[in-house]
């Protein structure tokens, strides 16, 4: 009797185990994956972290690829795949290159957004949750034209080549300053510079030579944002106007001393916590709305746009308020604009 | 009979001794932990994307062994590679022509981009690491100019079919071609008149050209089959990504320096020329690839990844050299 009750206990305890085991790999596990280390995907890190308690997910994790490499990227995600995660958000290491990867992990029964870099179509991703690249640095252009009176000259300073975004923004810029119908001239562009060595280099060098010859400067990427922000700064001189992108402390704080003009803030945080969302809830039953109301950029026709403001010296104080506003609001409305869900 | 006896225990002591047998053993003992301590590792996706990953890795080392083969580099394979890729993407795409027609036009414009760094190295008698590292440049620069870092995406449907095709649930096709090119380039070296020039000329270009081998053209030849083999990479990687990208290898194609210089040297070819081994090459290849797959089972931190790597690499040399080591004082004591 003794010996049959402890089979019996032994089964049951298996059972458990099992359903335990089957509830566990049920849940939601969110990789939330960049192209590589960068200052900007920092706070998908907190987004994760917050999405994970406030949604019972069960993980919602930042994994960064050592480097920038399409390829270490898609052994990342093809690993953490086999290690259980069940949903990833991915800023694609390349807008082309990246989508077999991605259809591989869709065909497993992870579902996948693109997040803060859109992946080209078609592709398997349910959509792209980001920033609209070419209209921020539009934006950002008009905001330096007003800065310089409406006239002048203007120096670009941007990412890498082979990211097609890199082409947008440049285009973005380009327009801005043709609509001035020749007030404003874009004269030179830098690109290839989203790096520390080749952004001090490139803009030091530049600026030391051609500092005279322009009367504002446009950045559409982290890094040359911060490394001309310095460069302004060391100058000294505020005849050049400068508008940046995101939040770098040196950027803020040039911002606060007058060398930087304003900055167009993104939004990395509300791109984790509500792409963490969308995953679980689409996991449990949701689909997305074939006619939800998505914007179409140069990538996709499926694009949501993560929201991007302009934040000058008066705004800079608060542009963590600024981006969680930004946040709720998108958040708010989400499932109802884009979900269908039983 | 005695002496066959007496030769057999020799061999087995000679084999045990190679670079291969203890890569093998390095790769078993390595598989099996990756195995027992995480529970992804041995599942079919994983050994099958691991297997993709080790074929092009292991082709890209190729690439570069049958140029240190001379005593020289290539560090333009990551360039050609791109090259060759986005050449057989405009190919396709814009004329739609057959598989037929643009894997060898993909594969004569690597050996042409190769011939070009023969020549170069040839003619001005610079050190291939100049001519490579600025050919590397050139070759970028014109292909990023020439397509504006757009990508192809247009390409036969039977390409992507074939990376994502599965042996057994878990073995790549991509692995059986990297081997089957390891063959031939095995065969080339002992079979062939032209390969023994290569190794010929690498050990000691005066003497080669003393007993009557053109080492010049002998040159050209390497680095022409150099950039076929990292056109070979370029047509893998585009099996597995679905697409020609510009950004295949990197900037200035160099993220594939470090699989392109790992798998021979740990393979054992000489650095100074002279020597090569195709099986070690292939086998350094695998290694590393099962290594950064492990570790990227085990969770390493990410930014920590290029440290264990390191540490393991170092690791699993010196373990090597303790079995060559004991191997030698067993054989030396019988």
């Amino acid at each position: 009797m003794l010996r049959t009750s402890k089979y019996l206990l032994a089964v049951a305890a298996i059972a458990l185990a099992a359903g335990v085991s089957a509830r566990a790999s049920d849940a939601t596990r969110v990789a939330l994956v960049p192209g590589g280390p960068h200052p900007y995907f920092s706070a998908w890190e907190k987004a994760g972290e917050d999405a994970k308690k406030d949604f019972n997910l069960g993980a919602a994790d930042y994994r960064v690829p050592q480097k920038w490499e399409l390829n270490l990227q898609n052994s990342l995600l093809e690993s953490l795949l086999s290690q259980g995660y069940n949903a990833f958000l991915v800023f694609p290491g390349d807008p082309v290159g990246s989508n077999s990867t991605v259809q591989e992990l869709t065909e497993n029964g992870a579902p996948v957004i693109a997040t803060a870099g859109c992946l080209k179509e078609p592709t398997t991703a349910l959509f792209c949750f980001g920033t609209d690249t070419g209209n921020s640095a539009y934006l950002g252009t008009k905001e330096l034209i007003k800065a310089m009176g409406g006239k002048g000259r203007i120096a670009h300073f941007t990412g890498f080549l082979v990211d097609p975004n890199t082409q947008l923004r440049i285009d973005a810029v380009e327009k801005a300053a043709k609509e001035t119908n020749g007030a404003v001239s874009v004269t030179q562009v830098i690109a290839d510079i989203d790096a520390p060595g080749p952004a001090e280099e490139k803009i030091n060098a530049y600026l030391a030579a051609h500092a005279s010859d322009v009367d504002g400067i446009v950045t559409t990427a982290w890094v040359p944002a911060v490394v001309a922000a310095n460069a302004l700064r060391r100058i000294g001189d505020k005849r050049i106007k400068m508008v940046g992108i995101d939040h770098d402390e040196v950027v803020l704080k040039a911002i606060k001393d007058g060398f930087v003009n304003g900055t167009m803030l993104q939004n990395p945080y509300g791109q984790g916590y509500i792409g963490s969302y969308a995953l679980n809830r689409i996991r449990n039953g949701c689909k997305v709305k074939k006619d939800a109301p998505f914007k179409t950029i140069a990538l996709t026709n499926r694009f949501i746009d993560s929201g991007t403001v302009y934040a000058d010296a008066s705004a800079v104080d608060n542009y963590v308020a600024s981006m969680q506003s930004i946040t709720k609001q998108i958040f708010a409305g989400f499932e109802n604009t884009y979900l269908d869900c039983p | 009979m005695t002496a066959s006896i007496q030769r057999a225990p020799a061999a087995l002591v000679r084999s045990a001794l190679s670079n291969e047998f203890g890569l093998v053993a390095l790769i078993a003992v390595f598989a099996a932990w990756f195995a027992l301590a995480t529970p992804g590792f041995a599942s079919p996706f994983n050994l099958f994307t691991l297997g993709r990953i080790a074929a092009i890795d292991v082709m890209i080392g190729f690439s570069m062994m049958v140029v240190i083969v001379t005593g020289g580099l290539n560090l333009s394979v990551g360039a050609i590679g791109a090259c060759s890729a986005m050449f057989f993407g405009w190919l396709s795409q814009r004329f739609g022509l057959p598989l037929v027609f643009t894997i060898p036009a993909a594969l004569a414009m690597g050996a042409a981009l190769g011939a070009v760094n023969g020549q170069l190295i040839v003619r001005s008698g610079l050190h291939s690491f100049i001519i490579t590292l600025a050919t590397m440049s050139v070759f970028f620069g014109v292909m990023v100019f020439v397509t504006r870092a757009e990508a192809f995406r247009a390409l036969p449907p039977a390409i992507l079919a074939f990376g994502r095709l599965r042996y057994f649930g878990y073995v790549s096709p991509l692995l059986l071609v990297s081997a089957g090119v390891g063959l031939a380039l095995a065969a080339l070296y002992r079979l062939t008149p032209l390969g023994r020039e290569m190794l010929a000329a690498g050990a000691n270009a005066a003497a080669a050209e003393l007993s009557g081998v053109r080492v010049g053209r002998v040159f050209v030849r390497c680095h022409m089959l150099s950039g076929a083999l990292a056109g070979v990479a370029a047509l893998m990687a585009i099996a597995r990504t679905g697409a020609a990208i510009p950004s295949m290898a990197g900037d200035l194609g160099q993220d594939w320096l470090l699989p392109a210089f790992l798998g021979p040297v740990l393979g054992g070819t000489l650095l100074s020329g002279g020597r090569v081994s195709v099986l070690g090459a292939f086998l350094g290849s695998a290694l590393v690839s099962e290594l950064t797959n492990g570790l990227l089972q085990f969770r390493v931190g990410e930014f920590w990844l290029q440290t264990y790597l390191g540490l393991m690499l170092l690791a699993a040399v010196l373990l090597d050299l303790m079995r060559r080591k004991l191997v030698a004082r067993f054989g030396a004591s019988r």
